[in-house]
């Protein structure tokens, strides 16, 4: 396997920037995130970072269309951004995961997101492996993750303790490697093993039981201490709810999409006034059904990749793990 | 122990009927995670716990039973009674509908940073703890355990008055810097004791005080409109800043309004009894003078 | 979501110097006045002939009380240079408190508008009765000269 020493890594980061748009993890000044990698400058390959990267494929906001009237004509203009070669270095394996449970989103099916695809397409995904949960947690080895190793990138980074082991997964990330060869040297390498998970909630038939569970009591019990905030599907790396709106002055105006979420009242509100999912125990009960049930019933895949933000940052400590063990523990009649 | 107490209390009530449903909190994920938890049958009293992690305020919850038929019993420390007085003078919750059991609060603990360490002693109070004013509850109906004496707390505006030394253009520069980290989860919001409109004009749509975009002006808009909302009524729980999870130091701005409101109207601190109404919902003929 | 007072839309009334156009950069102020007294100033003032500089848009609003914060960081998200709240004197409102609440309300909301960084000139409130249409007149002149001597306001503004 090819190595690096993580000593050379910033003079490997400094060396990429300079071909593409280099994002990596830094650690910010309030929360952790993927930002412009500046030389010199802060980079936090340690842990995962707080808020998720798919801000770079999908943005919290993001300007769609605009158009002008000039009596009556009309132009109306698609902004999409011209694709740049970017590179995300040091996506984690629960990440890796959630930009795939994206591209099923935003690629698959018969709809294409363009704005999302000409992102996702001009970026290449180098992912570090995890020996053991980065934070306590971290439970992604529960939801089908292989916390060591990603395959959907470019090029893989196993963490030997001083060193990378750099893997390539796809034909771009062979011709990376071999671009810059000469900060790797090759070597027999032995992967460490995989330190033990606080948390192992068991997935194992969850769906086919969520089918019978719509109108269970467990709902109301579960969602009665949520306090109808948005942080965890803000920081959730695979929701991807959205609102688009606009803004009209005068004659030209624009159309927006922005980050929604389904634990704000008015998300599913209709324009009469009418919301189908009056309190908390319907928008609790929809935002784990949807993880847990309604996205695998369509793409076969959980929503959830196991990388614990929501149950960190929840001002509640609603913790998904705990609830899946509460649906385990339902005896259906 | 004060948890056998509380449990103690809890199922008391309960079988005899006293009241319906009993807000505390329980054990959570790890054993630093203290989580809100309600009860309502005696045998589940025994989920019950008080420790060093229960720094939720409780109070918010009282407004999901509104249009409960029984009574409601809270577990209530120093800044949870404060809130509670608060939301009885807004008439959000009635005096006699609920049941309030004191208990006095030496300060909670921040999480460790890993789960092995049970060193408990060896964790720095929160942030929100460290400059407590009132550790014990002010008001309850039964309090467990002996009051707890009021510690130094210093000059809780210190920070403010750094801030207020800076230039205009400082000012700016550095809530800009903040409010656009902000990603409008409204936990603060959401967690916040004052914060009891039964619809909050950011959800209300149709009125479009607030863009959807997150960017700097639409956070600012929010971000000024929440301290000016809450002004005379934020009790300095400093759960606003505890959840926020770009971890943003909104208690500079709680707490520089309630240093103006001390300056202009004469000193005030919300929640500590129920006679004083709030600075904004009253006046005095010879307030301040600026305006002539 | 970037801070970035430099990209600012080059619209006129920011870019404008006076060799790139012909008018010179005249302050918009956002006035809020009241049905009761300082509209029917502002109308004493119009019907006297008092000169003053055409700056200040007015919003006539049913009593001092009903401007809410809101409504000031509005205008100047939306491009106002600076903001003015103004209503009866106190112990003249029309429903007898309301001004009384607004001074309570507007001292704050100037205090933090200056923690905030935005220079407390530039938000005003005054007490003007329907017979003061020279102070309707002096108050819209000072307050003009105050925020020439400022410049456009940056802060706080809409970049859309």
């Amino acid at each position: 396997m090819k190595t690096v020493v993580k000593s050379k890594i910033s003079a490997l980061l400094d060396e990429i920037a300079k071909e593409f748009n280099l994002l990596v993890p830094t650690a910010g000044d309030g929360a952790s995130k993927f930002a412009p990698y500046t030389s010199g400058g802060q980079v936090s390959l340690d842990g995962r970072t707080l808020l998720p990267p798919k801000d770079v494929f999908f943005p919290q906001t993001e300007k769609m269309y605009k158009f002008s009237t000039d009596g009556m004509a009309g132009s109306l203009e698609t902004l999409l951004e011209a694709p740049k070669h970017q590179m995300l270095f040091g996506v984690r394996p629960c990440d890796v995961k959630s930009i795939h449970e994206l591209d099923h989103v935003f690629l698959t099916k018969g709809f294409v997101d363009e704005f999302y695809q000409s992102k996702r397409d001009r970026t290449f995904l180098v992912s570090i492996g995890c020996n053991g949960p980065a934070e306590p947690t971290c439970f992604c080895q529960s939801m089908g993750v292989n916390p060591q190793e990603s395959d959907a990138v470019d090029v893989h980074l196993f963490d030997l303790g001083s060193e990378y082991g750099a893997v390539a997964k796809s034909e771009n990330g062979e011709a990376f490697l071999q671009k810059y060869a000469s900060f790797f040297n090759e070597a027999e390498v032995q992967l460490p093993a995989i330190s033990e998970f606080a948390l192992k909630p068991d997935v194992e038939g969850i769906t086919e039981k969520l089918q019978q569970m719509f109108d269970h009591p467990l709902w109301e019990e579960v969602s009665r201490k949520c306090l109808g905030c948005g942080a965890c599907t803000y920081l959730c790396p695979t929701c991807h709810c959205f609102d688009i709106s606009g803004r009209v002055a005068g004659n030209q105006g624009f159309k927006f999409r922005c980050w929604d979420s389904c634990m704000f009242s008015e998300y599913t509100r209709m324009a009469g006034g009418h919301n189908p999912r009056p309190s908390k125990k319907e928008r609790v009960r929809n935002r784990f059904l949807h993880k847990l049930q309604y996205f695998p019933e369509r793409y076969g895949d959980l929503l959830c990749t196991g990388c614990g933000r929501c149950l960190s940052k929840c001002p509640v400590n609603m913790d998904i793990t705990n609830i899946i063990k509460q649906i385990r523990e339902v005896e259906l009649a | 122990m004060i948890t056998e107490k509380i449990r103690a209390a809890a199922k008391e009530l309960l079988e005899k009927g006293e009241v319906e449903t009993v807000i505390g909190w329980e054990r959570g994920t790890f054993w630093y995670n203290s989580t809100p938890v309600f009860i309502s049958k005696p045998e589940q009293a025994d989920r019950l716990v008080f420790d060093d992690f229960c720094a939720n305020n409780l109070a918010k919850y009282l407004l999901d039973y509104r249009n409960a038929d029984g009574k409601i019993a809270v577990f209530v420390k120093g800044c949870d009674a404060r809130a509670i007085t608060r939301l009885i003078q807004d008439n959000q919750v009635k005096r006699e509908k609920v049941y309030l059991i004191g208990i006095p609060c030496t300060g909670m603990k921040e999480a460790p940073k890993t789960v092995s360490s049970q060193d408990v002693a060896g964790l720095p109070l929160l942030a929100k703890c460290q400059s407590c004013a009132t550790p014990n509850p002010v008001i309850y109906d039964i309090l467990l355990g002996d009051p707890v004496p009021q510690k130094e707390v210093g000059n809780r505006f210190a920070g403010v008055e750094a801030l207020e030394a800076k230039g205009a253009d400082e000012k700016y520069e550095h809530w800009g810097k903040l409010f656009s980290e902000c990603i409008r989860c409204y936990a603060c919001r959401n967690v916040c004791p004052a914060c009891n409109c039964r619809e909050c004009a950011f959800d209300a749509n149709g009125l479009n005080w607030l863009g959807k975009q997150n960017n700097l002006q639409e956070n600012q808009m929010f971000n000024m409109t929440r301290a000016m909302h809450v002004a005379g009524r934020c009790i300095e729980c400093g759960e606003c800043e505890r959840v926020c999870p770009m971890g943003l130091p909104l208690m500079d701005i709680n707490r520089k309004i309630i240093k103006d409101l001390n300056e202009l109207f004469g000193s005030y601190d919300a929640g500590l009894n129920l006679e004083d109404r709030p600075p904004l919902g009253q006046y005095k003929l010879d307030d301040p003078e600026k305006f002539m | 979501m970037s801070l970035n007072t430099e990209a600012l839309p080059k619209s006129q009334e920011v870019t404008a110097s006076p060799e790139a156009a012909p008018q010179p950069w005249e302050p918009r102020i956002v006035g809020f006045a009241c049905n009761w007294c300082t509209y029917a100033g502002a109308d004493l003032a119009g019907l006297s002939r008092l000169q003053y500089p055409p700056s200040i848009r007015l919003i006539r609003v049913p009593c001092s009380g009903r401007v809410n914060p809101q409504f000031v960081i509005r205008a100047f998200q939306r491009g106002a240079d600076g903001v003015l709240v103004a209503g009866c004197h106190p112990g003249d409102c029309h429903y007898s408190t309301g001004n009384y609440f607004t001074r309570r309300r507007f001292l704050l909301m100037q205090r933090l508008l200056e923690y905030m960084g935005m220079d407390p000139r530039r938000f005003q409130a005054r007490w003007i009765s329907g017979s003061e249409g020279p102070k309707f007149q002096q108050t819209v002149t000072q307050m003009t000269e105050d925020i020439k001597a400022l410049g456009p306001n940056r802060k706080m503004r809409d970049v859309e």
